[in-house]
């Protein structure tokens, strides 16, 4: 009896223990600070509202410089509201990152709103068809994405033509220069092939590593750009069947700079923080990035040494000269799940409007160095460094401007190109064996869809 | 008959049956499953269907150079392992069983290490290397030479290796103390009286009774050597430079997370499972106790 007595009261104990931790969690605040939960909870049964936890996602995580601004207006956004919790997920998009959000929306486990890719890339989940489109949305809350402009609408439009997404910035991608550098060792800044390869030959005679840059882990700006300018925007922007011989020319010119030394020794090992913090510690001389990365730059007190130009140009060009890689390509999703949840819905809009509001974009803008385009017309900024004039330069002399290739091909297969690049980049792997594979994966995920 | 019911026991063991069941073997099953699919997503999206490609993956793995890399490292791993984790834990537990002060000391020194995360050990060794500023290179510029880059192509694996086997040793090192422990002092010192010195009774007493922890270990080793990931991972991420560090574990993750290709990701698993099996079983032939 004494036995069947413990073998009871263990079997419970053991079966509590499993089931403590399938309770649903809603104690968590935007940085998991369940205390603030609670504390909101009882606020909203003052206010007579019901308590909705809105399960948020964004790719602003990590070291991105949007976090500081996407959790200032979470913030506020709760003080507004304090019967909404947020429950936020966001993280640093990469390709585990999306894997889990594709399983999510697989199983039925997508959150309300989701800021995510709005090209090709984001394929995989559109064809769950859980989200609302911008039009549904509007005809009950007619405000909706009332301060964004139609060129940003229409940029980031769905692959199949639908808007869904609104959108908050946009980006370009740009060759950041150390200016002093080049001051120093007196070399012009580089606007074509020949005065790149001058600029690389002469620094690396000082002992300057010429271009900062990870080939094994961000090899995508040189990719993007070695391929626009080699192939010319209308080929570059095509997705044909086999790699036309000027993307493979372009990827070439990649391991052209190698062989120069303008990659750091350790390029293939190195990491991508790694190598944007020789740049900024002026270790190198030059570094081909997006938009994203002028906040970093001016944090580290280098705003008004550092500029970024155009890509300078690959031999027999194609593209015509200040062809510049520029868009939008993200936004905030509303979710069907959580429109058709009738607390949720009113809560998800607030809090894509809060986000996607001419304040919202504005906090946006400021926290990447005021050189990120946006969504909104905000007014002119009159405090810019000499990197954020030289930013809305290149912006504004671009004679062309063109999106990076995984936009149309979509990331899996844009994988291939970028991980076998520190390979193309000795020449142990062929460049147009490596397009075709990734475009033959295309055509067969395409087929599939 | 300890029991005379069996119920309570069998209730005992149902929920960590369950556990297994459905975290690992359904999971395992279903990823035989996917090898044989072309799998555009991680999971079955709504709308899509997935492609039966039958045995390409399989036929993939004897085709593809990195595999064979993979396998090689992943085999050159096993034989360092066993040398050298195995054989200096051996020598030290030898080494500390024989000293009467401090052996707690010694036993936490150099257990220490297989408390440290990998990823810790792996950014410390990652600095150690770095071509810009490491330590390594410091000191090599301090006596006036150039820096080397250690995780070059030629370096790149025996650098790995270095801290891979360094962070294990104390693991075998407890085990083998433990070991040791369980042999009896008289027959040592019945041979000390028959004039057998310390050495050769390491020859003669120790490792003869040792055999079946070294079995034990050398199984341990050669396993965990199969599943190496996460240091390489993250001292040189995707097989760098150039492919030339992947081990099956390393390549199974880039295959799988790194660039969608689940369907042969799952079949580099599947590989993984087959040589841990295949490797376990040549261990155990080898080392098993015979008549």
């Amino acid at each position: 009896m004494k036995n069947k007595v413990l073998s009871v009261l263990l079997v419970s104990a053991m079966a509590v223990s499993m089931l403590a931790g399938c309770g649903d969690s809603k104690d968590t605040g935007s940085n998991g600070d369940s205390g603030k939960k609670t504390e909101q909870g009882d606020d909203a049964g003052d206010a007579g509202q019901n308590d909705v936890t809105l399960k948020t996602v964004s790719m602003f995580g990590g070291t991105d410089p949007n976090v500081a601004a996407y959790e200032e207006i979470n913030e506020q956004f709760q003080k507004d509201y304090p019967y909404i919790t947020i429950e936020d997920n966001s993280q640093t998009s990469n390709q585990d990152w999306k894997a889990a959000v594709a399983a999510d929306f697989a199983v039925g486990n997508e959150p309300d709103v989701i800021q995510y890719f709005t090209d090709a890339t984001a394929n995989t989940v559109l064809a769950t068809d859980k989200f609302v489109t911008l039009d549904e949305i509007k005809a009950e809350y007619p405000d909706y994405a009332k301060d964004i402009t139609e060129v940003a609408l229409k940029a980031t439009a769905n692959p199949d033509g639908v808007n869904r997404a609104v959108p908050t910035t946009g980006y370009w991608e740009g060759l950041f220069c150390n200016k002093d550098l080049f001051d120093q060792y007196n070399v012009a800044l580089p606007t074509d092939w020949d005065s790149l390869v001058t600029a690389v030959e002469t620094f690396k005679e000082n002992g300057i590593i010429p271009i900062a840059c990870s080939l094994n882990a961000v090899p995508h700006y040189w990719i993007e750009y070695t391929m626009l300018y080699s192939a010319g925007v209308d080929e570059y922007q095509s997705v044909p069947e086999t790699a036309p011989e000027s993307w493979v020319k372009g990827l070439e010119v990649i391991k052209t700079l190698r062989d120069m030394g303008a990659f750091p020794e350790d390029t293939d090992t190195i990491d991508d923080a790694y190598a944007g913090q020789l740049f900024k510690d002026k270790k190198a001389a030059m570094q081909l990035d997006g938009s994203w990365y002028a906040g970093g730059v001016e944090d580290a007190g280098n705003g008004d040494t550092t500029v970024v130009v155009a890509f300078p140009g690959v031999p027999d060009q194609k593209a015509e000269a200040n062809t510049i890689i520029s868009g939008m390509s993200s936004g905030f999703y509303i979710t069907k799940k959580a429109w058709d949840d009738p607390d949720k819905r009113d809560a998800a809009v607030k809090f894509v409007m809060a986000h996607t509001s001419k304040e919202g974009i504005q906090k946006y803008w400021e926290a990447t160095g005021k050189i990120q385009v946006t969504a909104a017309e905000l007014d002119a900024p009159s405090d810019l460094s000499v990197l954020g004039q030289s930013a809305m330069d290149l912006v504004n002399s671009a004679t062309a401007t063109a999106l990076p290739t995984d936009a149309r091909i979509g990331s899996d297969p844009y994988s291939v190109i970028t991980s076998s690049m520190s390979q193309v980049s000795v020449g142990s792997a062929s460049a147009e064996d490596v397009l075709n594979e990734a475009l033959a994966l295309f055509k067969e995920l395409d087929a599939q869809q | 008959m300890l029991y005379k019911k069996k119920w309570p026991l069998i209730i005992f063991v149902i929920p960590g049956l369950l556990f297994m069941l459905i975290f690992l073997y359904l999971p395992f099953v279903e990823n035989i499953k996917n090898s044989f699919y072309n799998m555009t997503a991680i999971i079955e999206m709504p709308g899509t269907k997935w492609k039966f490609i039958g045995l390409e993956n399989y036929r993939n793995l004897f085709t593809d150079p990195t595999v064979r890399v993979a396998i090689w490292n992943s085999f050159k791993m096993m034989i360092l392992t066993v040398v050298f984790e195995v054989g200096i834990a051996f020598v030290l537990a030898v080494l500390v069983s024989n000293i009467k002060k401090f052996q707690q000391v010694f036993r936490t020194v150099y257990f220490f290490p297989v408390v440290i995360s990998a990823t810790a050990i792996g950014l410390l060794f990652k600095l150690f290397y770095n071509y810009n500023g490491g330590m390594l290179n410091q000191i090599l510029e301090f006596f006036g030479k150039e820096p080397v880059n250690w995780l070059g192509p030629d370096t790149a694996f025996a650098m790995i290796c270095v801290p891979t086997i360094w962070s294990y040793i104390g693991f075998y090192f407890v085990i083998m103390l433990t070991g040791l422990s369980d042999i009896s002092d008289d027959i040592y010192e019945a041979a000390s009286i028959d004039g057998c010195s310390k050495f050769k009774q390491v020859f003669h007493i120790t490792l003869p009774m040792l055999k079946p922890v070294f079995a034990t270990c050398v199984t341990l080793a050669v396993t965990g050597a199969l599943k190496v990931f996460d240091l390489p991972w993250v001292m040189v991420p995707n097989g760098a430079p150039q492919g030339s560090t992947h081990f099956l574990g390393t390549y199974m993750y880039q295959q799988t997370f790194g660039l969608g290709n689940y369907d042969y990701g799952s079949t580099l698993s599947l590989l993984i499972v087959v040589m841990g099996v295949l490797v376990s079983w040549i261990v155990g032939f080898f080392t098993k106790e015979r008549d």
